[in-house]
């Protein structure tokens, strides 16, 4: 994405490409926002239930997929417990619903910052430790959440669940969409910026090359502790989102197969793009819930397609964007 | 506590640990030589326990028959995942090998597990025993199945070990774990060696499920159990150390046996993955290994 | 025996090699001297095929080697000692060695070639049971050679055998070196030590910038005014 600075407009007809510029810089190309713009007049064109949920939890698994990947993407650390931290979310902001009057907003803050919290912890944790031990590591927390929501029957009712109440009173689908395509909104700017901003940087570096990086003077301690923190947050930002829409909470939602399936479209997007597994959720979860009848074939297609794409393309979906911009490019300049 | 229960866990814990000894062998084994974190191992496990019932109970073979049939189908799985997944992926993966290789398994084993639920039905196919016996230890009344179960995975744990100490493809297995360049200096065709290695990962875990037919029956989500302790032992062992995953097994299948008797099912795991975490911080490498190679690290 | 004509060969966008020719012929001591960087490491990785050509052939015992994964090149006989000698250091010495002997299953063949090795470097016999890894760098040397050595080679190429030696280990090695050419080894070494190994060896090719500049019998190079004065520091 071009980042153009933007000089004052001083005449209407510089208005347009400075807003242009903002836009870019936050994130917001041309091809997004027709995207975000398409997403968001959806429900106007259709009003069939079933494909408007269809689009909330494309919508839903997409988020996911990028918070997954600020961190598996960017500082290389591939959080196996991810799941975990989404379900923390979901049971905080449940709590919050069942025996506070706060309101849904507290109980997602709540889950946010308790989120958050646990994740700082995780990568604390994680600060000795290099590569595959960091993600087993986390998996091994992740688990450990799932254990405990399992056991601590008295605050979370074990396997029996927690019913949560939605989001406002009669809440419809289009409603859940616009609110998540709000949250979803918010949080990607937010990624975006900071990723563009010198802690991005010091990310990649992290990422790239620990050792290098931290001879030049990136300290990696503070830069995976704030990594782990945001991403952690906002994993249990959505999670509390999934609570209010789904309606119940179950140690389920902890558990690894989801971690696997936000884990397969961050990477059929492309790690490190951001939006890659957003597109990935869009193609995907609808492709292989019209596959109806074949409900299980479209879990064996989810893993031979992740297969494929490791061996074969690996940059992902993200990848054959960019290969194809520069075809574009390319001929522009011949031409 | 009585001596009776101390028995009783003593024989819960070691016949377990000897099961979870098996499987961190194989997953070990994997990890040491071929550098890949199998998250696909449990579905062998699988594997090893439908062929196991399909042998004994629709084709009335004896037991020992069936467990052997069971654990050279899960070898030859075990050879055409190689040779069909990660030989291609070897040749086009230099870089994210260790990240590409464990996506690879985590497809593999959704892919599995939906494959066996097409083929089989989601119905457990289990058996009530091997053999209608049981045994007397130290005063308590076991299953011959389990004691059985146990020797068996003694005896495979031995074998691999001779294997691997005394024979010349065995040295070469060691050889490419610690050096691939050098391995290749002296000869050795690594892509054999890894489509071998597999196979015997393989096998283990076909073995451990057709062995323990009786305790878990096989259906087609009945790997995830087996994945998730067969990693616990490996990461409390030291990743790739094979010898520290036969202790570390046993370890493991005492701790959890004492456990669940003080702590109920429950909590038990949350004690075992605690321990898991404080040792992981205090010796980051695990009990038995020794530096991070850095071919691990991305 | 061997014969290399016009290899290049480099890493990546780099080529390092330009237009290399040798030859080593049967029973033949050679050495490949010239300064850091030059090279020749790269020449010998290149013919045991660890990595590819880009242009040029090399022929050992009449067959084209170029292209060949390496395992199939070193079962021929044509065996790479490496600088960083490439040790299984969890293993025990013994282990090592038999190791080396991995291409040949006759046994009892290799229980021989094992004696020998021990008559070569009787350090080794004594540390058999020792891990790899807890020896000393000049056993560590003699090891690597001694591997070498179990798989019977018929031209055993050696990189810089005495980098990092103490001068009484350099010693040592270089008698070994110098009995196994005595019992018919064809030998390439890569060395830095230009001195010494004129002494010893039969004839020498000398690279700089990825290219040979200079070439000759061991007597002829000493002789020659540019080599003593750049690499024997002679005037």
């Amino acid at each position: 994405m071009q980042q153009t600075t933007g000089a004052i407009p001083t005449c209407r007809s510089q208005a347009w490409p400075a807003l242009v510029a903002k836009l870019n810089s936050l994130g917001l190309s041309l091809p997004i926002l027709a995207c975000l713009a398409v997403l968001a007049m959806a429900p106007l064109f259709v009003s069939d239930e079933y494909t408007l949920r269809l689009l909330v939890i494309s919508l839903y698994f997409g988020s996911l997929a990028m918070t997954f990947d600020f961190t598996g993407g960017y500082i290389n650390a591939v959080n196996f417990g991810f799941a975990a931290f989404v379900g923390l979310g979901a049971y905080a902001a449940a709590l919050v619903a069942i025996h506070t009057a706060l309101g849904a907003w507290a109980g997602l803050l709540a889950g946010a910052l308790l989120t958050g919290l646990i994740g700082f912890f995780t990568g604390l944790l994680t600060l000795p430790l290099r590569g595959i031990y960091v993600s087993l590591m986390s998996w091994f927390v992740g688990m450990t959440l799932m254990a405990l929501a399992t056991a601590m029957e008295g605050v979370t009712r074990g396997a029996r669940g927690l019913i949560v109440p939605p989001i406002y009173e009669n809440a419809t689908t289009t409603a859940y969409l616009y609110i998540l395509l709000g949250m979803f909104l918010v949080v990607y700017i937010i990624l975006r910026l900071i990723l563009r901003s010198p802690v991005g940087l010091a990310f990649r570096a992290i990422g790239q090359n620990y050792d290098a990086a931290q001879a030049s003077g990136v300290n990696p301690t503070r830069y995976k502790l704030l990594n782990f923190t945001i991403s952690s947050a906002c994993a249990g930002l959505f999670g509390g989102f999934y609570a209010h829409y789904v309606g119940i909470v179950t140690p389920d939602v902890m558990s690894m197969g989801y971690t696997l399936e936000v884990m397969a479209l961050s990477f059929i997007g492309g790690s490190g793009s951001l939006l890659g597994g957003v597109f990935a959720a869009f193609l995907l979860i609808p492709l292989f819930d019209s596959l109806k009848r074949l409900t299980e074939f479209r879990l064996i297609l989810y893993g031979l397609l992740l297969i494929l794409v490791m061996i074969f393309y690996p940059a992902g979906l993200a990848g054959l964007y960019q290969t194809a911009i520069q075809k574009i490019n390319l001929k522009r300049r011949k031409s | 506590m009585d001596p009776n229960t101390a028995a009783n866990l003593l024989l819960t814990g070691l016949l377990r640990g000897g099961l979870y000894a098996l499987m961190a062998v194989g997953l070990a084994l994997v990890f040491g030589v071929m550098n890949i974190c199998h998250f696909a191992h449990g579905e062998y496990y699988v594997l090893g326990a439908y062929a196991a019932y399909f042998a004994f109970v629709t084709y009335g073979l004896d037991p020992i028959s069936s467990i052997i049939i069971a654990s050279l189908l899960s070898f030859v799985a075990g050879v055409i995942t190689d040779r069909l997944l990660f030989a291609p992926l070897r040749k086009r993966s230099k870089g994210d090998w260790v990240i590409n290789a464990f996506l690879l398994t985590a497809g593999l084993s959704v892919v599995l597990q939906n494959v066996y639920r097409q083929v089989f039905g989601m119905r457990y196919r289990g058996i009530t025993s091997y053999w209608d016996a049981s045994v007397q230890i130290l005063g308590l009344t076991v299953s011959a199945d389990r004691v059985i179960a146990f020797g068996i995975a003694l005896l495979a744990i031995a074998a691999m070990w001779i294997f691997l100490q005394k024979t010349r493809t065995g040295r070469a297995i060691r050889g490419v774990s610690q050096d691939e360049q050098g391995a290749l200096l002296v000869g050795i065709n690594l892509s054999s060696i890894h489509t071998l290695t597999f196979g015997l990962g393989s096998m283990l875990a076909g073995l451990g499920g057709a062995s323990l037919l009786s305790l878990s029956p096989a259906y087609p989500y009945g790997g995830t159990k087996p994945l998730i302790a067969s990693w616990f032992v490996v990461t409390i062992a030291g990743l790739g150390n094979v010898q520290g995953a036969v202790i570390a097994g046993f370890i493991v299948g005492l701790f959890e046996s004492v456990s669940y008797f003080f702590l109920g099912q429950g909590w038990q795991e949350v004690a075992s993955l605690a321990l898991l975490i404080l040792l992981l911080l205090f010796k980051p490498t695990g009990l038995f290994g020794t530096q991070i190679k850095s071919v691990w690290e991305r | 025996m061997l014969s290399v004509t016009n290899l290049q060969a480099g890493y990546g966008q780099l080529q390092v090699l330009w237009d290399v020719s040798l030859d080593v012929a049967q029973g033949e001591f050679v050495a490949l001297i010239g300064p850091n960087g030059a090279g020749k490491t790269t020449t010998l990785r290149a013919i045991a095929g660890l990595i590819p050509g880009r242009g040029g052939q090399v022929t050992f015992l009449g067959q084209l080697t170029t292209g060949r994964p390496p395992y199939l090149i070193s079962r021929t006989g044509l065996i790479f000692i490496t600088e960083e000698l490439n040790l299984f250091e969890a293993m025990t010495v013994r282990d090592n060695l038999l190791l080396g002997a991995y291409s040949s299953t006759d046994s009892k063949k290799n229980r021989l070639n094992l004696e020998q090795v021990f008559e070569l470097f009787p350090i080794l016999e004594a540390r058999q049971k020792q891990l790899a890894g807890t020896l000393s760098g000049g056993e560590r040397r003699m090891l690597a050679i001694g591997r070498g050595m179990m798989a019977e080679p018929r031209l055993l190429m050696v990189d810089e055998p005495s980098l990092g030696l103490a001068p009484k280990v350099v010693i040592d090695v270089f008698n070994a070196l110098k009995a196994l050419h005595g019992l018919g080894v064809t030998l390439l070494l890569v060395e830095q030590n230009v001195n010494h190994t004129l002494q010893i060896a039969d004839k020498a090719y000398v690279m700089e910038q990825g290219r040979i500049v200079l070439q000759g019998s061991s007597d002829e190079l000493l002789k020659n005014k540019y080599l003593s004065e750049t690499y024997l520091g002679r005037r």
